[in-house]
């Protein structure tokens, strides 16, 4: 990480609707892998998104956050919320959608979306209790 | 449909419990006691948040890392039910010890690490209260 590097991290909110279910299992298996997740349930998800930049010596800003969340909004926001995810959104057919899966799919989505080399670290906040997080190549620190 | 990337993924989940404490080292006297710890020299306690991240690959079939009911269940038996409502330096962890959230944090990894694989454990963080937190990854 170069010395002047910062990094940015703004939250987005989305509600939508899931369940857990695996094509790969059985009804039986997956009531008892997944538990109450197997009920078609929702959240209101927050996504972190992690972004680093050098800070500019004009405008003293690493990232411009209003391209950051235009480019998050029509990659991420407008695609999933207040859609049912196993049913409504084409790209995640066939993802079973647990917070690990929606991190590292959505982390997909947000690398093709910003500018190369810059998205550090999505965090997908199921609930209060439960964060889920993806780095890419990078490790969480 | 793209692949989902290979990497691993982190996996956190919160925990609350609640405990009493005191700083003092039985070698000193109460002079240097509270010269060294103050207030901390009083028995007092706090509502402790706990967060436990683990790291690994995700099962395809499950889209998991690892069942959170058993990774609530492991830390229950092993931290929340031994340290809720429990005076830490009642517990044979803190012989000679003194509970700081420094050393609770470690003592935390030591008491997970076998049972979840020092591999899968990532970090443990550990809020004395929403002021302060510490974080530990491990030896």
């Amino acid at each position: 990480m170069a010395r002047d590097e910062v990094t940015l991290t703004r939250s987005y909110h989305l509600s939508a609707g899931h369940r857990l279910a695996s094509p790969a299992l059985s009804e039986a298996e997956n009531r008892a892998v997944y538990g109450p997740c197997f009920r078609p349930h929702g959240h209101n998800y927050l996504v972190e998104v992690t972004v680093a930049g050098g800070v500019d010596a004009v405008t003293g800003m690493a990232y411009d956050l209003k391209r950051l969340d235009a480019a998050v909004r029509q990659a991420l926001v407008d695609v999933v919320d207040h859609r049912d995810l196993n049913a409504d959104v084409p790209a995640l057919e066939g993802v079973v959608t647990t917070g690990e899966n929606l991190a590292r799919t959505f982390w997909d989505w947000l690398a093709r979306a910003l500018p190369p080399g810059t998205l550090r670290r999505v965090a997908v906040v199921e609930t209060a209790n439960n964060v889920f997080e993806y780095c890419g190549e990078g490790e969480l620190r | 449909m793209s692949e989902p990337g290979a990497g691993p993924v982190y996996a956190t989940r919160r925990f609350t419990f609640s405990a009493a404490h005191r700083y003092w080292r039985r070698e000193w006297s109460p002079e240097e006691n509270r010269r060294a710890f103050g207030a901390l020299t009083t028995v007092h306690g706090h509502n402790y948040t706990l967060e436990v991240t683990i790291r690994g690959a995700v099962d395809e079939r499950t889209g998991m890392v690892m069942d959170l009911a058993e990774l609530k269940r492991v830390v229950g038996e092993a931290v929340i039910q031994r340290f809720d409502h429990a005076d830490l330096n009642d517990d044979a962890l803190f012989s000679g010890v003194i509970p700081t959230t420094e050393n609770l944090a470690r003592t935390i990894w030591d008491l997970l690490g076998p049972k979840l694989g020092p591999d899968r454990l990532w970090r443990i963080r550990l809020w004395e209260d929403p002021t302060f937190h510490v974080e530990y990854y491990g030896p």
